[in-house]
């Protein structure tokens, strides 16, 4: 039998825990019911010329390099005398971490930040992280208007908001080598569609030659990058069923056909596929032009580039600035006209394109000289209006908060396609069930 | 008195509060950083909280969704099994045996066997993954080369396929951790007298008889110790699938082959930015540690009391 100061001791502890548990409780309810405010509903101060502006950026890749040139050029200068800008600037995965953390923690984030295209819609449509700029003071449809539709469309929410402005695209096209394919009787200009494509690359495989690194190369292609286009205009998952079947038909095409090296993308084998001829075509972004030619395969004097077979419409990446919702009301107007500096005058975005290759949004400057100007290092063709075309027919696609879950589950189910263990129908029906357990 | 507690007295400083001020750092600290965030956490999974923001109370619904609904949870929970007993349990197989081979005063040199079977345990995640990665790659990976070249056999598929991906997992922890339970199972058999066994030579055990009458036995606390860390961190593996699968790239690989609880966790919470869920995830998570560390506990009790 328990003695009376046992249990006397044993209630007391009883009632502490149980006070100890309480106060958790209750500490835990006051801390999330208090919430920190995001500052969305703040008035945006007009832009002063008279006052001094000292704005962050936060920037992924090589785009400091560029923007710190155009920020730091006469043109500028001239213009914006009282705006500096700081980066903050971390690889792809490193910057998007970072901010996806401070925008979940409700953390003051950079004046601007640049996104990629798939970050955009998840951190507004889950709450309005990113200013709307079609709203005044910004009021972007009036400056916006030379930018490509297609682009500007995917900085939009499906409720229409303008929350992030391109800044440069990828448009995509076929990068191909013109002597090997020559030596094999092959030829990948102009190919009229996929059946073609894969024909050619018949020709040239063989002998530890492969026409692409990996099937799963050409998966985005018939979903024009996979950049949005997840949800038709309906809510719908991986509607319409024929271009999502034609992505995975073409995959196990590829595959059945031998055409690919089977190489794992950005390991040392398939970088170094592009110089020693393991590889003859890929396709890709505008980007890769620059890759090439920098540091990937500086030494090889016949990469060509042509359209995507079929004239495939697509875009394998691009930038888009934002201003979120953290900043305060006192910036936000300068870093507006920063963006709008970067994204809408000629200057900026042909020395960000001389700087990094990173191809224009503006259209005005597809009339350019530099547009039509001969390239050295693909045969002195005038590759760049090739992307113009393409930049400008590009068809805009929706896009959704899902965006970048669905991509995701569309890269397993292109790996099993690859792999032989799901045929493309069977592919398609499980796709659309783990699409749909996603979606709420 | 002293001169310190007599100013105490003279400021009012009861006595009897003295322990719990000087104890009271750690608390406040285990407040702030512990509990807070496991009752937020719990908080977190009755509502459907994104990665912006709140949209409102849920109740239990991130819970059944999980049991309902969702495609993947299921598929996260058999790969965890699998992994937990070819990854994490079976390490165990090997590391008693080793402890007792590196035990053994016959063997030379089993101070740097020692350093060099604890060695992988300090070796960073990422980097053992990255060449594993290399390694294992079904092209070019020195693996493939010795069974296509050495075994004259067909090259496996491991990182993409569902089956080779759980075992190049698989592979990669045991030899991970093996060292390490090496190490947990040697303080163990350091802590048994040796006369025991002198004992039972003198009664004509061999030595097989004597580490199954005697080593064994006595290493079941060691054991239960040693199962429970791979029970909890087999539940939580995390680090090896994500960094070998390419992170948020797929969702744990080709036919979710390398998806695992934690692994899921964290794409619902972090990459599709439902946060609500992937707290509901960790919370059934623990509830899984809890009973099988629980019925580990119940097992090893029972083996003791034989």
């Amino acid at each position: 039998m328990k003695s009376v100061v046992t249990a006397h001791k044993e209630n007391r502890m009883k009632r502490g825990f149980t006070f100890g548990i309480g106060m958790v409780l209750a500490l835990v309810l006051i801390i999330s019911s208090c919430g920190s405010p995001r500052g969305a509903a703040e008035p945006t101060l007009e832009f002063d010329p008279d006052q001094t502006y000292n704005l962050t950026m936060g920037t992924f890749g090589d785009l400091e390099a560029a923007y710190s040139v155009v920020l730091r050029s006469d043109h500028f200068r001239s213009r914006f005398p009282n705006i500096n800008v700081t980066f903050q600037s971390a690889d792809f995965g490193g910057h998007h971490d970072r901010l996806t953390t401070q925008i979940a923690a409700g953390e003051r984030t950079n004046d601007i930040e640049a996104l990629e295209v798939a970050f955009i819609a998840l951190f507004v449509e889950q709450g309005d992280a990113l200013l709307d700029l079609n709203q005044p003071p910004f009021n972007a449809p009036s400056h916006i208007a030379d930018l490509v539709d297609f682009a500007v469309a995917q900085g939009q929410t499906r409720a229409g908001e303008q929350v992030a402005i391109p800044v440069d695209i990828a448009p995509a096209v076929l990068f191909f080598r013109e002597n090997l394919a020559r030596e094999a009787g092959a030829n990948f200009r102009d190919l009229g569609s996929w059946e073609e494509f894969i024909r050619e690359s018949r020709k040239v495989t063989g002998n530890g030659r492969f026409a692409v690194p990996n099937a799963s190369d050409v998966a985005l292609i018939p979903l024009a990058g996979g950049k949005g286009g997840w949800l038709d205009a309906a809510g719908n998952a991986l509607e319409p069923r024929g271009k999502f079947m034609e992505s995975l038909n073409l995959v196990a095409a590829v595959r059945d056909a031998g055409i690919d090296a089977d190489l794992n993308a950005w390991s040392g084998p398939w970088i170094e596929s592009f110089a020693n001829g393991t590889v003859v075509s890929i396709p890709n972004g505008a980007w890769w032009g620059g890759a090439l030619r920098t540091w990937v395969a500086p030494d090889v004097t016949d990469w060509r580039v042509t359209y995507l077979p079929g004239r495939a419409m697509s875009s394998l990446g691009g930038t888009y600035l934002s201003i979120p919702a953290s900043v305060p009301a006192e910036n936000r107007a300068a870093a507006w006209e920063v963006i709008k500096y970067l994204t809408t005058t000629a200057e900026a975005q042909l020395l960000t394109f001389d700087t990094i290759d990173a191809f224009p949004a503006l259209t005005t400057t597809y009339d350019d000289p530099v547009m039509s100007e001969p390239i050295p290092y693909f045969g002195n063709e005038p590759v760049r209006q090739i992307f113009a075309d393409v930049a400008l027919n590009m068809p805009s696609q929706i896009v959704s908060e899902y965006d970048r879950t669905i991509e995701s589950i569309w890269g397993s189910i292109i790996g099993q396609v690859i792999e032989g263990d799901l045929t493309p129908e069977q592919a398609y029906d499980l796709a659309l069930r783990q699409v749909r357990s996603q979606i709420d | 008195m002293t001169a310190i507690t007599r100013m105490w007295d003279k400021i009012g400083f009861n006595q009897k509060l003295a322990p719990y001020v000087f104890v009271s750092p750690f608390f406040i600290l285990f407040l702030i950083f512990g509990l807070y965030p496991i009752g937020y956490s719990f908080f977190m999974s009755l509502f459907d909280m994104r990665l912006v923001g709140n949209r409102g109370f849920v109740g239990l619904a991130n819970y059944t969704r999980l049991f309902t609904v969702d495609e993947f949870f299921g598929t996260a929970v058999i790969n965890t099994v699998i992994l937990l007993f070819t990854g994490s349990l079976l390490q165990h197989v090997f590391a008693i045996p080793m402890a007792i081979i590196v035990n053994s005063p016959r063997v030379i040199g089993r101070h740097t066997f020692k350093a060099l079977f604890f060695a992988p345990f300090i070796t960073s995640t990422v980097a053992t993954v990255i060449i594993f990665g290399m390694v294992f790659d079904h092209n070019f990976g020195l693996l493939n080369w010795i069974i296509e070249n050495v075994l004259g056999m067909e090259g496996i598929r491991w990182t993409a396929r569902s089956g080779p991906i759980k075992a190049t997992i698989s592979i990669l922890l045991n030899w991970r951790f093996i060292g390490f339970n090496m190490v947990i199972y040697l303080a163990g058999l350091q802590g048994i007298p040796r006369e025991l066994y002198e004992a039972a030579a003198i009664d004509g055990a061999g030595t097989v008889q004597q580490h199954r009458m005697i080593t064994l036995p006595l290493l079941i606390p060691i054991i239960f110790f040693g199962v429970s860390l791979s029970l909890i961190g087999g539940f939580q593996l995390f680090d090896e699938p994500f960094v070998l699968l390419g992170g948020y790239d797929t969702v744990g690989g080709p036919g979710q082959g390398g998806l695992t609880i934690a692994y899921y966790l964290m794409i619902l919470g972090f990459k599709n930015g439902r946060l609500g869920r992937g707290a509901a995830i960790a919370w059934v998570l623990f509830f899984i540690i809890l009973i099988v560390t629980t019925v580990n506990r119940l097992i090893t009790n029972r083996l003791q009391k034989k």
